[in-house]
């Protein structure tokens, strides 16, 4: 038990570095394309983190959303408009927006990061808050039924609209 | 593998479909339409305006058989409450959307618009304002609010060639979902520290053990900015001024009124239920936004010439009115409820008469062609029925009896009195003063109606076609009713309370 413990701790860390140099890049490269990709790597290394936390269902749901969908989105949407797709030193902001951001950025970490901290510590929530797969769908099927339906109305209407804005007429 | 499956024992919910069936009727009704603009021609389009207008008014019937019942509805383990709060506000939705629907009639018909999927995407949103009265969990909050305004990022991009369509609904688009991510983060906080989604469970977790955490105060700012968006209050209200000046105007008056409207319920249920022990937190939160909100909204207003824009800064600053109760409701039980009753009778008055300001808009600019204030002049000289209804309206969003909206500022003036707080006082002097400058403008529109002389001396009558007529009918009719006789309305809004299962 606590040597699969110590092997889940180093595999968030090393997970985390991952995110974190990936988002890093996201915001400083230069290609539009690299940009989307490296977002594949964001966007999988929280699915596995999910996956560390025993969170399969969600693990699941990221990969095939974000992962499957909407960075082919990303990767669609460059290339069918007539973005350059190569190298754009344009892509880049000046010298007093990028300032500002970073001390916003910086400003957001340490305040959610002080507060997060702050409310869990170290907490540990036991083999209490493993949600199976099948309590996922049969509380989405009870408790949250009334959500579910209107998320179905939501997405018919989202259809209907989409279609009305992007054909052409 | 099937035997361990089966150790899961699913049982089913048990559903009040009399509870649901103002919303089973509205989703239906969509439903019909959608197949009935896929399988009839060009020449039929008339039906689908009626069709989403006579199942408004059929999903009024279980409302008002509900009301009859009396008795509070719980649902899905108390997710779902249908209570007397929850049925004045479909009413209020669904007789909104029905005017919204008979402004849209002629306006999209003539137009060069796609009309089976406007009333499709109207509905979609009316249905999503009808479950967030009812609705008292996290999850069901947020899926309310995407289905209420998904349609809206559509609907106010409807005018497809036009360029300050594009702008608005894009505009709008990229703002909403910046403030859904905010609020469904500070949601997330807010669930991580109580383990829970319900707003009852949510309630005396926070008040209680665990009140003095960063964590706490970070997840109530998050939700209220996140709703501040909404409803447009400054400083989030950037989009409002762009989205309502180049959305097609029946959406404009659909986004100023029932969107913005259920912005406030969501902010209500919320607030009174789930975070109604930490008026530490929320209270001078909101009461910055309130008197910010007011004043800058006013002040801005002063300074317009579009006419759809004018009324895009008094919908600002009437938000900030509706704001301003809700930053003392958590002084004592008695004030939250006065405040509670005081924020209801507003918003229903509120729609009844800027949804007939806007449609005199529509009337006049069926003539005029433009949305200037200077294409008023004359007004009374070829209009004299629209002059009168549109000073009605002007009157009652200044607060000037005998039309509606002097009741309404009242009740807030009582709300803010009620507290006892010098907070309270002083807001309700900002709300007083903010009153005067509010008549600057309306009053200018006023004196241009019926001092000035038409432009070019044309005095050719307005068509008006019925379903305009009829709006303007019945929104005047409202307004001044309320206005002479507020009894009728605070017969339905004195039993509201949203406490009951908090406490």
């Amino acid at each position: 038990m606590l040597a699969l413990l110590v092997a889940q701790n180093i595999a968030f860390y090393v997970i985390a570095a991952l995110i974190v140099f990936g988002a890093i890049r996201v915001v400083t490269c230069k290609n539009l394309m690299h940009a989307a990709l490296w977002l594949v790597v964001v966007l999988a290394g929280v699915a596995a983190q999910y996956i560390l936390l025993a969170a399969e269902f969600v693990a699941v749901t990221q990969v095939l959303v974000y992962l499957g969908a909407i960075i082919v989105l990303f990767l669609f949407g460059i290339m069918l408009t007539r973005a350059k797709t190569g190298t754009d030193e344009d892509l880049d902001n000046g010298k007093i927006p990028k300032i500002g951001a970073g001390v916003i950025g910086v400003a957001m970490l340490g305040l959610l990061g002080y507060s997060l901290w702050d409310g869990f510590g170290d907490r540990e929530f036991g083999d209490l808050l493993v949600q199976r797969t099948a309590q996922v769908s049969d509380s989405i099927f009870s408790t949250y039924l009334l959500p579910f339906e209107v998320i179905s109305v939501l997405l018919l209407a989202a259809l209907i609209g989409a279609i009305v804005l992007a054909r052409r007429d | 593998m099937f035997a361990q499956l089966a150790t899961f024992a699913w049982t089913a919910p048990s559903i009040d479909y009399h509870a649901l069936a103002p919303e089973i009727i509205v989703a239906a009704t969509l439903v019909v339409l959608v197949l009935v603009d896929a399988f009839t021609g060009e020449n039929s389009r008339w039906a689908t305006s009626s069709i989403a207008g006579v199942g408004l008014l059929a999903a009024l019937i279980p409302v008002v058989s509900l009301a009859y019942n009396g008795t509070e509805r719980v649902l899905f383990g108390g997710a779902y409450v249908v209570d007397d709060y929850a049925l004045v506000l479909k009413a209020l939705f669904l007789l909104s959307a029905y005017v919204v629907i008979l402004l849209s009639t002629n306006y999209i018909a003539e137009g060069d618009y796609y009309e089976g999927e406007y009333y499709q995407l109207i509905l979609a949103s009316v249905l999503g304002m009808m479950v967030m009265t009812s609705a008292r969990d996290l999850i069901s909050i947020f899926v309310a609010l995407e289905l209420i305004s998904i349609p809206a990022y559509m609907l106010a991009a409807w005018r497809k060639r036009d360029a300050k369509s594009n702008e608005a609904g894009l505009k709008y688009y990229l703002m909403g979902v910046f403030a859904s991510a905010i609020l469904l983060y500070g949601m997330s906080l807010i669930f991580g520290i109580t383990g829970s989604t319900l707003l009852v469970e949510i309630g005396p977790k926070l008040g209680d053990a665990i009140s003095s955490q960063p964590i706490v105060t970070l997840g109530i700012v998050f939700v209220i900015i996140g709703f501040g968006f909404k409803v447009s209050a400054v400083p989030f209200h950037t989009w409002a001024p762009d989205v309502y000046e180049g959305a097609p105007t029946p959406v404009t008056s659909f986004l100023a009124v029932a969107s913005k409207a259920a912005g406030f319920v969501a902010l209500m249920n919320i607030l009174f239920i789930g975070f109604y022990g930490r008026d530490d937190v929320y209270g001078p939160l909101i009461w910055v936004l309130a008197a910010v909100t007011m004043t800058f909204g006013n002040l801005v207003a002063l300074r317009q010439t579009n006419i759809v824009r004018m009324l895009a800064y008094s919908g600002i600053a009437q938000a900030g009115y509706i704001l301003a109760p809700l930053a003392v409701a958590g002084t004592s039980l008695a004030v939250g409820g006065e405040a509670l009753r005081s924020v209801v009778l507003y918003l229903l008055i509120y729609a009844a008469m800027n949804l007939g300001a806007f449609a005199v808009v529509i009337a006049v600019a069926r003539k005029t062609r433009s949305a200037s204030i200077t294409s008023f002049a004359g007004l009374f000289q070829y209009a004299p029925a629209l002059t009168v209804a549109m000073t009605v309206f002007l009157f009652a969003l200044a607060g000037i009896p005998p039309a509606g909206g002097w009741f309404a500022k009242l009740e807030i003036f009582r709300a803010l009195t009620s507290a006892g707080t010098s907070g309270g006082y002083i807001l309700a002097t900002i709300v007083g003063i903010n009153s005067v400058i509010a008549f600057g403008y309306y009053g200018r529109l006023i004196r241009v109606m019926w001092m000035d002389d038409a432009p070019d001396g044309d005095v050719a009558p307005i068509r008006v076609p019925v379903a305009l007529k009829a709006a303007v009918v019945l929104t005047v009719g409202v307004t001044v009713i309320v206005g002479v006789f507020p009894g009728l309305l605070t017969h339905f809004t004195d039993p509201i309370t949203l406490f009951s299962l908090a406490r």
